[in-house]
């Protein structure tokens, strides 16, 4: 297997223009970013929390959708034929806030320190925290995040995460609350290592993000599909989730998204049980600074401009932490677009 | 020189539209490979797929359609008329009629690139490895092995009763 080719734009380094450019985060978007910037004879050094490069496409998102060699391949490649630093382990972060997957970084490094040493710095550290529910119970033993859930089985793999941290599915009942793309991957892996998945959508099929041709390949893997209903609490024995308790919906009209609003029926509640519960009900951007730093919008992600700049002069921002969750490939578009910005700006003519 | 194929596995594809993006991007804004979203929400990126029995060749009244020495099926600008037969063949409906360029203007397998010594992007910075190119026993043979690995039995541990079961008596896990 060959990996994938973020150089693809040169066959060799040429001839270098002296400007040190520091990327946070080696996803998609990042590692894109460096291919170009690599090309147009920049230096790059990618900063990142996790032990190796790759970001969600490495780390969360199942083996048989991205092969892990197909990353990996193509991070060593920018490595060795590009001069590219990797500095895994290490976050970067003004301020302070608790994101998933922070067990892995041993180093902490201010996006401030990074401004001072480098020429220009760009931030695309994706979507590493998952959304809340908040309801009654969403605390107990036996919730699993579905990201922290996916890092673990697949860092398990890679070997960087001990076998008592996954949790033995086989034979259990997991619920799974939403049907996106994460959902639908927490599902597969779900049902690969042996567990009795059931999902619960508020919409139906036809709503569903994911789409109606992934799930009903999970339906007849066996995965059991139950749509328009909305979970209104979860109901533990011991601290453990014993049961989660559900309300009917109905479509109403349209709602911003263009699609039917769901309505909860009053009275209408029923339990099933479950032994983990898994809300995979969106992700939730995460980007360097907690505080003042830089600006952030309302959903917690950085503002930029026309010419993907955050309100600071010279740190752009690319991916999934500046759009919120989208795909791989539009993570990889923006972070090419982003990369032809920060090469005009080194080159003043931006 | 060896005829070059450049294959798109739909059953690889995982609707990422890298592809797209990639191609976008060296095509400045017009890509070549897109991706169609069925009813289901299947995601099919199209592109030219350079027909060993093209039937864009045969009916283009100019012959502005020509295959390269690496197999790709070509357009010579210069000599397409617009008259949108080639479209009309196509099962795919791939030839686009660009009104900027005068002519019917679809996928060259990266011309460009390929001349420089250099590959189709789609199929270097495909994620999922569903772009395959080269000469056709490579590609068929990068393919059965992406292919392998997606098989469900492969990505599963087996319980020991289904272990025991699937050696007895040819009991089939899904």
């Amino acid at each position: 297997m060959r990996g994938m080719k973020f150089s693809f734009l040169c066959k060799k380094k040429p001839q270098p223009t002296g400007k040190r450019i520091a990327i946070v985060g080696a996803g998609p978007a990042g590692l894109t970013a460096a291919g170009y910037l690599v090309c147009r004879g920049h230096d790059v050094d990618i900063y990142d929390k996790m032990p190796e490069p790759g970001g969600l496409m490495l780390f969360v998102i199942p083996e048989f959708r991205i092969p892990v060699e197909r990353v990996r391949l193509g991070a060593k490649e920018l490595e060795e034929e590009f001069e590219v630093n990797y500095y895994p382990r290490t976050k970067v972060m003004e301020g302070e806030r608790l994101d998933e997957g922070d067990e892995f970084y041993e180093r902490v490094i201010r996006l401030s320190e990074l401004k001072e040493k480098y020429d220009a710095v760009l931030i695309a550290t994706g979507i590493w925290n998952v959304r809340r529910i908040g309801i009654p119970g969403d605390d107990l033993e036996g919730i699993l995040s579905p990201l922290e859930l996916l890092f673990w089985i697949k860092g398990n793999k890679l070997g960087y995460v001990p076998d008592e941290k996954v949790p033995d599915l086989r034979g259990k009942r997991v619920g799974i609350i939403g049907a996106g793309l994460t959902a639908v991957d927490v599902a597969f892996e779900c049902n690969r290592l042996g567990a009795e998945v059931e999902i619960f959508y508020r919409r139906t099929i036809r709503e569903a993000p994911a789409g109606a041709y992934e799930i009903n390949i999970l339906r007849n893997r066996g995965v059991k599909w139950f749509e328009l209903v909305t979970p209104k609490s979860v109901i533990g024995e011991n601290g453990r989730v014993k049961a989660i308790e559900l309300l009917r919906t109905r479509l109403g009209e349209p709602d911003e998204t263009g699609r039917r609003r769901p309505i909860p029926i009053p009275g209408s509640e029923f339990q099933v049980p479950v032994d983990y519960l898994v809300f995979a009900i969106g992700m939730v951007s995460t980007p360097p600074v907690n505080g003042s730093y830089l600006a952030v919008d309302r959903r917690g992600r950085l503002v930029v401009d026309e010419r993907h700049m955050t309100s600071v002069e010279g740190i752009f921002a690319a991916g999934d932490v500046a759009n919120g969750p989208t795909k791989v490939g539009r993570a990889i578009k923006d972070g090419l677009y982003t990369a032809v910005a920060i090469d005009k700006w080194l080159r003043g003519e931006l | 020189m060896e005829r070059k194929y450049l294959y798109v596995d739909y059953l690889t594809c995982i609707g990422c539209e890298t592809c797209q993006t990639v191609c976008d991007f060296i095509h400045d804004g017009n890509p070549y490979i897109r991706i169609y979203i069925t009813e289901n929400k299947q995601y099919l990126p199209i592109n030219c797929k350079h027909c060993d029995d093209a039937p864009c060749i045969k009916v283009c009244p100019t012959q502005a359609i020509y295959r390269d020495e690496d197999g790709a099926v070509r357009i010579a600008e210069d000599r397409c008329i617009g008259c949108l037969a080639c479209l009309q063949v196509c099962p795919y409906g791939v030839p686009f009629y660009s009104l900027k360029v005068k002519a019917v203007t679809k996928c060259d397998m990266c011309a460009e690139r390929r001349e420089e010594g250099m590959e189709p992007a789609c199929a270097l910075m495909c994620p999922a490895e569903a772009i395959q190119y080269g000469p056709l026993e490579i590609v068929m043979n990068l393919v059965r092995e992406r292919r392998a690995k997606n098989i469900p039995e492969h990505q599963r541990e087996l319980t020991e009763e289904e272990l025991r079961k699937s050696i007895s008596s040819g009991f089939k896990v899904f």
